[in-house]
């Protein structure tokens, strides 16, 4: 088990079990609300989990393949109670909202002809599509934010890469995996810092100065 | 007939290239139409029944594999998203390491960009469907400009566009 710092008494596998189960059965809503419940109970009622320490986890889960939240929920749980922690974190989260989300689909498809059904979805599934639209948003705004502080190069790369990108799947059919692998190469070919103009990290290395443009 | 192996892998691998939720529709799509073991609408369904059931965005995929192949399609789903997010013990401790060095910045950058245009794609799939016509259309850009005032819960949202479709397509 991990050792933690000043705070709240060490929970039991149990309560971790609880807690999260309580998050799985709430989180009606989607990813939203589970981060929400997640960022309350871990950071505002319990203090297992300091605020700068969720966000450090959540930039880590970023580049993490699959579910963000279940890999947020892996850290937690490791944090929490070491291996233990982690099985019974990802039960308390995933076994109840998976089999509410088995039972909606049981239901969909005894009603999925009645016409009323149908009208209903031809309304949520583009709901869904705005409600994505506004997660896209909200994945560039920061990244808008730093890129523009940075100056016309960053923008214009960023201005082609984006696009370039969501036209290499759409058009070209280009597997997902290659697209952010190759995204991730012009990355350290376009953004990697020199003299001091870097994303993230500006002139944290002289080297870097030595590199070709 | 599926083979649920192979059914297993195309969800694996899926969920091992793609970062957050959404971003394994695109392949999980290329595939099972390609091998014609989805159709089109599943994809639209389990979405949407993805966004109203309680947990990650990302469990829609539970309900694809429901509506797909049943219950072991859930099953094989539900261990699908769960193992690779696991890999995320490795990259915390390397990225302990390798955090300072001058390149990690950039490939972060570039994968961020990459993660923008792949959730655009995401929104594009959705609503290239054969039954969206631009009141389906309306719906998305009215539940954008909801979703955006943060005090109004997305099941609200969501109830509302049920009700709209109700009213405009009953």
């Amino acid at each position: 088990m991990e050792k933690r710092e000043a705070g709240a008494p060490a929970p039991t596998t149990w309560t971790i079990l609880r807690v999260w189960t309580g998050i799985g059965l709430q989180s009606f809503g989607g990813g939203a609300s589970t981060q929400l419940l997640i960022w309350r109970t871990f950071a505002d009622r319990y203090g297992w989990v300091e605020a700068e320490e969720l966000v450090r986890f959540w930039n880590l889960c970023q580049i993490t393949p699959g579910i963000n939240l279940v890999a947020l929920t892996i850290l937690i749980g490791r944090k929490l109670g070491g291996a233990r922690g982690i099985v019974a974190a990802l039960a308390g989260l995933l076994l109840p909202s998976a089999a509410v989300t088995c039972g909606l689909a049981a239901g969909f498809l005894a009603v999925q002809h009645d016409p009323a059904v149908r009208a209903i979805l031809r309304g949520v599934v583009p709901a869904t599509a705005g409600i994505m639209g506004l997660v896209s948003v909200s994945f560039a705004r920061p990244l808008w934010r730093s890129v523009r502080s940075e100056g016309r190069r960053s923008l214009a790369i960023s201005a082609v890469l984006v696009p370039a990108s969501v036209l290499a799947i759409v058009l070209v059919r280009l597997p997902v995996a290659i697209v952010l692998a190759g995204l991730a190469l012009l990355g350290v070919a376009l953004f990697t810092p020199r003299h001091g103009l870097g994303p993230e990290h500006p002139a944290s290395d002289p080297a870097g100065e030595g590199r070709a443009p | 007939m599926i083979n649920p192996l192979l059914y297993f892998l195309l969800f694996l691998k899926a969920s091992l290239f793609s970062t957050g939720g959404f971003s394994n529709l695109p392949s999980l799509h290329q595939d099972l139409i390609g091998t014609g073991w989805a159709v089109e609408a599943e994809f639209g369904e389990s979405i949407a029944i993805g966004q109203i059931s309680p947990g990650p965005n990302g469990l829609w995929v539970i309900s694809l594999g429901y509506l797909t192949y049943g219950l072991p399609g859930a099953a094989l789903a539900l261990l699908a998203i769960t193992l690779p997010p696991l890999l995320v013990l490795v990259v915390a401790t390397i990225y302990g390491r390798i955090e300072r060095l001058h390149w990690v910045a950039g490939l972060m950058r570039g994968v961020s960009l990459g993660v923008v245009g792949i959730l655009i794609t995401v929104c594009w799939t959705i609503l290239r469907q054969p039954d969206i016509d631009w009141k389906g259309w309306a719906i998305a850009a009215a539940a954008f400009g909801l979703a955006s005032n943060r005090r109004i819960p997305l099941i609200a949202i969501l109830g509302l566009a049920a009700v709209a479709g109700y009213v405009l397509y009953r």
